[in-house]
């Protein structure tokens, strides 16, 4: 990617995207940026945009203003050959043979037939599929479909990689292969971008992420960097004693629940706990006490919110 | 990618996965069988002998049909012969009446006169064959006794030794023909329409029912996938029906109970143009049609008016059949979804003019460029929306 300006180095960028539906707003100035090697988590609640936004860059939706910009231009059809897509509905030809499945969608992709060939091998193996290569799709279990949806979305080593919901329905043993695989890509410099509800999952893999919200990006950066900056900080709190007492002398909480015995509160990130665990151990015995910074859920329901 | 290579792609796949399909196979199949029943089995159930009835009229026709049986006989090979059954009559009109009424298929007079009503498609004779072949062996036979020079036994053999007359209008026999092909490729049209109308129908839903089309649209353009999927199930359909003509003429050979006539060039040409045509006109339109619902139960409500436009057209064109030169077959011609079933009608029949051949032709590609927008509009609108019918003004007032 030598003499393109750094500026541009942000492979994929969305910009301002707008898209109504009747009634229906879908986007509302969706913007965010997808980078080679850094994977992205793309969040939000059901309804928010996500599948809207993420079909806006394969242009099978055309937004109604904003655009999709590829290496700071104009995303064309010929970019999108080098573009990999996981629709959130799964979608596979269930009487094809899983080999011939991958051949097509890689040579509809720009490869030749000997290249598609051997990469529809190489990824069947991969997945631990070779097996099953010669089978109709409609034959394999559901996690071995989902695998197959994967190399479908691999085939032709897309430069760039959108997944909507790739861990939906994947067993823990399917999620760990979805998981390695997409850290290799992203590894090897690919860009990647994902949506997802498993949270926990994001936080693990992604280095970026984006949160919609009502067709708006409502908070986007780099995962470490968003809870640092954040307003608020988790607290943790077990004890034997009067603990509504002492945390009735807390400012600034933000929410509060009980897990398991446990208080789990949001409060603001410039609160004094000091004070709080003092009047803790004062009050009686503290047996568990966490001060961090929020985890990915609590920002997302903070973002949402 | 260029857009050609796309639509070959998609077409590629489609004569691959379609045509090795258990489906396409067993219809192919079931097809074939089918029309080999039917030109084979009343030969088997008509009997296994076949009797000429003979008219003779003056000297030398006893001769010929004398030969004529031993010939039978000695091709027979233990199976039942041909039987020869002759009637004499005293005047060549008398045997043309007889000829007219049915009672004898052929009338020989003086031994050198072929008398026949000339073949139809169906119901043919083939006694006169039978007769001329004895005739030339009975000649050759003289000719060896007289010892006459080769020249003169290969001049024989390449002519037909009995002068033929065929009764009533010459051209009676070239209009049976040519009905039997009107009516053939009207039935063959009709099946061709509804047939491959349906698998462009299904096979737009079904990739819109597994949700591959999401895919697909990632990388090809709606019009690549919509026209290779019309190349591909076009070259599946013609590959079919080009087995089946080839089959059933083949079959018409070796079953000889029919005499086969030399096909009208003009009319087969038009024929094979007329079923492209009609493929695309009413392929283009299931094919939207298939666009607007996800699920297959779906499909045939949402092509139901199609497939009532397909059964009117081909109604309407029985009644062209019947008056090929009548106002309602000239008005047939002009209307582009009856145009590709009356049009070969009257071109068969002879009844058709240049100029309105050429404006028919015309019609029908306007009216299918003009589909093909329509069709292309609405399918782009309607290939992301899934779940309940889209209706055909929203599908095209959404499309690209």
């Amino acid at each position: 990617m030598a003499g393109i300006p750094l500026a541009f180095a942000a492979m994929l960028q969305i910009k301002d995207l707008h898209k109504r539906y009747d009634e229906v707003v879908a986007l509302d100035g969706a913007t965010f940026e997808v980078q080679p090697g850094r994977m992205l988590g793309f969040l939000g609640p059901n309804g928010a945009g996500k599948t809207t936004a993420m079909r806006t860059i394969f242009g099978l939706v055309t937004p109604d203003a904003g655009e999709v910009l590829w290496n700071g231009a104009q995303v064309t059809t010929d970019d999108r050959t080098r573009f990999g897509y996981m629709p959130e509905q799964r979608g596979l030809y269930p009487k094809m043979k899983a080999h011939d499945q991958l051949v097509y969608l890689g040579r509809i992709h720009g490869l030749d037939k000997a290249t598609a060939g051997t990469a529809a091998t190489k990824w069947l193996e991969t997945l631990g599929l070779e097996e099953r290569s010669a089978d109709p799709v409609e034959r394999l279990s559901h996690g071995n479909q989902q695998r197959v949806q994967l190399a479908a979305a691999l085939v032709h080593d897309p430069e760039l990689m959108v997944l909507d919901e790739p861990f939906s329905g994947l067993d823990p043993i399917g999620a760990d292969t979805m998981a390695d695989v997409l850290r290799r890509e992203s590894a090897a410099g690919k860009a990647v971008v994902f949506s997802s509800h498993q949270l926990d999952l994001v936080e693990d893999l992604c280095d970026d992420v984006a949160i919609i919200n009502r067709g708006k990006i409502v908070l986007a950066g780099r995962v470490k960097q968003l809870k640092d900056a954040a307003p608020i900080r988790r607290l943790e709190l077990e004890m034997d004693g009067p603990s509504g007492l002492v945390l009735s002398h807390l400012d600034g909480i933000r929410s509060a629940d009980m897990v398991d015995g446990r208080h789990v509160l949001m409060i603001e990130a410039d609160t004094d706990v000091r004070k709080v665990l003092a009047e803790a151990e004062s009050a009686g015995t503290v047996r568990h006490f966490i001060y961090s910074t929020p985890s990915l859920t609590d920002l997302f329901r903070e973002a949402v919110a | 990618m260029s857009g050609f290579k796309g639509v070959w792609l998609v077409a590629a796949r489609e004569l691959r996965e379609r045509g090795r399909s258990k489906a396409y196979l067993i219809s192919s199949v079931f097809t074939i069988v089918l029309l080999l029943g039917a030109i084979f089995v009343p030969a088997l159930i008509g009997g296994d002998s076949t009797t000429h009835e003979i008219g003779l009229v003056g000297e030398g026709g006893q001769e010929l049909v004398a030969a004529a049986a031993e010939l039978a006989e000695q091709r027979a090979e233990g199976e039942p012969a041909e039987q020869f059954e002759t009637h004499v009559f005293d005047s060549v009109e008398e045997a043309e009446s007889a000829l007219n009424e049915g009672t004898i298929d052929v009338a020989v007079v003086d031994g050198t006169e072929l008398l026949t009503r000339g073949a139809g498609f169906f119901g043919g004779s083939s006694a006169d064959s039978r007769l001329q072949e004895s005739a030339a062996t009975v000649r050759i036979q003289d000719l060896v006794v007289e010892n006459a020079e080769a020249a003169e036994v290969l001049n024989l053999l390449a002519s037909e030794p009995l002068e033929v007359r065929i009764l009533g209008d010459a051209s009676e026999e070239e209009q049976a023909i040519r009905g039997a092909i009107a009516f053939g490729g009207l039935i063959l049209m009709y099946m061709a329409v509804l047939t491959y109308g349906t698998w462009m129908l299904s096979g737009v839903t079904e990739e819109k029912t597994n949700r591959v089309v999401e895919v697909l649209l990632s990388t090809l353009k709606p019009w690549q996938i919509f026209a290779g999927k019309l190349v591909g199930i076009g070259l599946l359909g013609v590959g079919q029906m080009a087995a089946l003509i080839v089959i059933a003429l083949v079959a018409l050979r070796l079953n000889d109970s029919i005499d086969l006539p030399a096909l009208p060039l003009d009319s087969v040409v038009a024929l094979i143009g007329w079923f492209i045509l009609g493929f695309l006109l009413y392929a283009t339109l299931f094919g939207a049609a298939g666009s607007l619902v996800s699920r297959m139960e779906d499909a045939q409500n949402a092509a139901a008016p199609l497939s009532i436009l397909a059964v009117i057209g081909y109604l309407f064109s029985f009644t062209a059949l019947g008056d090929p030169g009548g106002p309602v077959a000239v008005v047939g011609t002009f209307i582009p979804f009856t145009a590709p079933y009356v049009a070969p009608i009257r071109l068969a029949f002879g009844e058709i003019g240049g100029w309105e051949m050429a404006l028919s032709v015309l019609v029908t590609i306007a009216t299918i460029v003009l589909m093909v927008r329509l069709a292309g509009r609405v399918y782009s609108g309607g290939l992301l929306r899934f779940g309940s019918r889209v209706k055909w003004s929203e599908a095209f007032r959404t499309g690209a």
